[in-house]
């Protein structure tokens, strides 16, 4: 009984990494939908769930600018660009326009992260090459996934609130909405840490959405609920930015405040002389799906998840993120820059 | 606009066709812009032709076309709905948790069908028997089916089993199939006495009541009817995309508006054809499809959608003037 079951478990074993070493001498021929039959000059189709907030204008401009780059290598003949207006079923119509007219490849973000699977495994059956980046469908099928991880926003933007408090103070906690990804992601990061230190003693915690005003309307009612406040840990940028006003309005002394890369909050940053840490999602991570997904039409081998490091603002490298203000809308983000060097970088690691 | 003389499908053909005719008047302009629409289409896109251009095609109206007949035939008995969007996302969450669950596909999807009739009916009952305006009925009705979608299931999930997927949206045009069926279902409800009492129930409803029409019932039943017409939507959402997402439905509720306003059904009731609110409907799936062969950019498209529509609403009136 026990010899053959740890047969069993042996031979199971054994047709794992059979099975193993046949999926990595697969991935190496190419990258998964690419069927090597498609050759350049390639249609690129961006399938957009909604084009009006600034941050997407933005990454739009970035996948533009790639293309610009890549019709000059003469890789790239056209980009079509659809908006699903926020509607998941108009980005399922577009997507199955996109592959009716033949696109060679198709980068999106999801309205939803499971509505598109379906479709999006009918362009993978057909060579097409799928980056799918920020918002992410649970799928299989699509050549490449690109993100940041909301997890570790929340652990870093934690740690750094840990250090500058010296591990001992009372915090206010500015969450995103309740119930979305993103913040319930970047929230549990926290966690882990705020149990390991219990000097560190939570007020109270708010949930808006990542705007300004209701940002600073809470704080502000939390301001009058208590006079002692010795950091803010927010976990979005348009939340700091209202949690700055707030204090500033009510004449409190400015506190250690955790954020995002929004232009008006850089700049309260500088003129408030706060002492600050700050991450993104970077706006060229649409660049850099376009420039995969070109890659993987060529033939490289693409990795199937590739994890965008977080940058991150500090005081030591904040003056260099505001001299290039002027370059950004005044409601929009300032990113960090970057290359073609660093976009090789990303698809090297394994 | 249109004629409110009802006969069932008739004995003497020339006296029905001649009928119909005359209900077409109102949409002839939009029955035109719609066709002019798929000459486009198919002048764009060769593969329409095929079986799977043709199956995928008929996919993405096939939703929409059903809460546009949910819609309409609700505003045909002077009612509306907000709860169209929701009762579309409930359908396709609980499709997407019980037909691969303990109740399989038959319990499934008896449960999404006796869901969508029985909110459907307490709807109808509430704005019927206790006389409240049936637009903030079915908003506080939208929260209530909105949460419970959230409760059956709090983050996109679920799943529906691959063959039924296969088929009601893979390559076969199924869906148009079941389409041209509800449709010829609808013929038959409108032969029958609560059908007939449906436009009277709408367009003159003291009248009908003094006639002896059973206004009340009529009306329920199209409360019951139409939330059958959604959840029922949702199930093939359930089935196109292949799980369930608590807000998929969302968007069903202004467009099931648009393309039963579009299809020249009138706010106050007993005006206009269901075969206006497909066509309708058609539209707006169409020119989605359309405006991407065109290579629109997106704000042209946001600008082209506003005039194509409102194009198609004033042709006939400009016509009508000009006579």
């Amino acid at each position: 009984m026990k010899k053959s079951s740890l047969f069993a478990s042996a031979s199971v074993l054994g047709l794992g990494i059979l099975l193993n070493v046949l999926g990595a001498s697969q991935a190496d021929a190419a990258a998964n939908c690419i069927k090597g039959d498609r050759k350049a000059p390639y249609t690129l189709g961006w399938a957009n769930i909604y084009s009006v907030p600034t941050w997407m204008k933005q990454t739009q401009g970035t996948i533009e600018a790639e293309v610009e780059q890549l019709k000059k290598e003469g890789l790239v003949d056209k980009l079509v660009v659809t908006d699903a207006q926020g509607d998941s079923n108009v980005q399922i119509q577009q997507i199955q326009s996109m592959i009716d007219a033949n696109v060679d490849a198709i980068i999106l973000i999801a309205g939803s992260s499971t509505a598109p699977a379906r479709v999006l495994a009918d362009a993978c059956a057909k060579g097409i090459a799928i980056i799918n980046f920020d918002s992410l469908v649970d799928t299989k099928d699509v050549t490449a996934k690109v993100n940041t991880d909301s997890h570790q926003w929340g652990e870093q933007a934690t740690k750094f609130m840990v250090d500058a408090l010296g591990g001992k103070g009372k915090i206010l906690i500015l969450n995103g909405p309740a119930g979305v990804s993103v913040s319930d992601d970047r929230r549990a990061g926290g966690n882990d840490l705020l149990k390991a230190n219990p000097n560190i003693q939570i007020l109270a915690e708010t949930n808006t959405a990542y705007n300004v005003a209701p940002a600073q309307e809470a704080v502000t009612s939390l301001l009058f609920a208590h006079p002692e406040i010795d950091g803010i840990l927010s976990f979005g940028g348009a939340l700091s930015a209202g949690a700055v006003l707030a204090l500033d309005k009510q004449g409190r002394e400015q506190v250690p405040i955790t954020g995002e890369n929004a232009r008006q909050f850089l700049e309260l940053w500088k003129e408030k002389g706060l002492k600050s840490w700050a991450t993104m999602q970077p706006n060229w991570l649409g660049a850099f799906a376009a420039y995969t997904a070109v890659q993987a039409l060529e033939g490289k081998d693409v990795p199937a998840f590739v994890k965008v490091p977080l940058p991150i603002i500090d005081n030591s490298n904040i003056d260099e993120y505001l001299a290039r203000a002027k370059d950004f809308p005044a409601d929009g983000y300032i990113y960090s820059p970057y290359d073609r060097e660093l976009f090789a970088k990303l698809l090297a690691q394994k | 606009m249109s004629n409110t003389t009802l006969s069932p499908p008739a004995r003497s053909g020339s006296l029905y066709w001649a009928i119909q005719a005359k209900r077409n008047i109102g949409v002839r302009g939009l029955f035109l812009v719609v066709l002019g629409f798929m000459v486009a289409y198919g002048f764009l896109f060769h593969g329409l032709f095929t079986g799977s251009g043709f199956a995928k095609f008929t996919q993405s109206w096939f939703p929409l076309a059903l809460v546009a007949m949910a819609q309409a035939i609700l505003m045909l008995t002077g009612g509306i709905s907000l709860a169209i969007g929701a009762l579309v996302s409930l359908g396709a969450v609980l499709a997407a948790t019980t037909i691969t669950g303990p109740l399989g596909v038959a319990g499934g999807t008896a449960l999404v069908c006796l869901a969508g009739l029985g909110i459907g009916a307490v709807t109808g009952i509430i704005v019927v028997r206790l006389r409240l305006p049936a637009i903030v009925v079915t908003l506080a009705g939208s929260f209530i089916i909105a949460g419970a979608a959230l409760l059956v299931l709090p983050r996109p999930g679920g799943a529906m089993p691959p063959w039924l997927s296969d088929l009601l949206a893979g390559n076969t045009p199924a869906a148009f199939g079941v389409l041209v069926v509800v449709v010829l279902l609808w013929k038959l409800y409108l032969a029958t006495p609560l059908g007939l009492s449906l436009y009277a129930a709408g367009e003159n409803p003291v009248g009908a009541y003094r006639s002896g029409v059973p206004v009340d019932a009529a009306r329920i039943a199209a409360y019951a009817i139409s939330g059958l017409l959604c959840t029922g939507a949702g199930l093939f959402v359930a089935a196109q995309t292949g799980s369930g997402d608590p807000i998929i439905g969302n968007s069903f509720t202004l467009n099931s508006i648009a393309a039963a306003v579009l299809g020249g059904i009138g706010f106050l009731g007993g005006q206009g054809t269901m075969r206006g609110a497909l066509a309708g409907s058609l539209l707006l799936s169409l020119m989605i499809s359309v405006m991407f062969f065109l290579g629109f950019t997106p704000v042209a498209q946001y600008v082209a959608q506003g005039l194509i529509i409102i194009g198609a609403v004033a042709i006939p009136q400009f016509r009508m003037r000009a006579r």
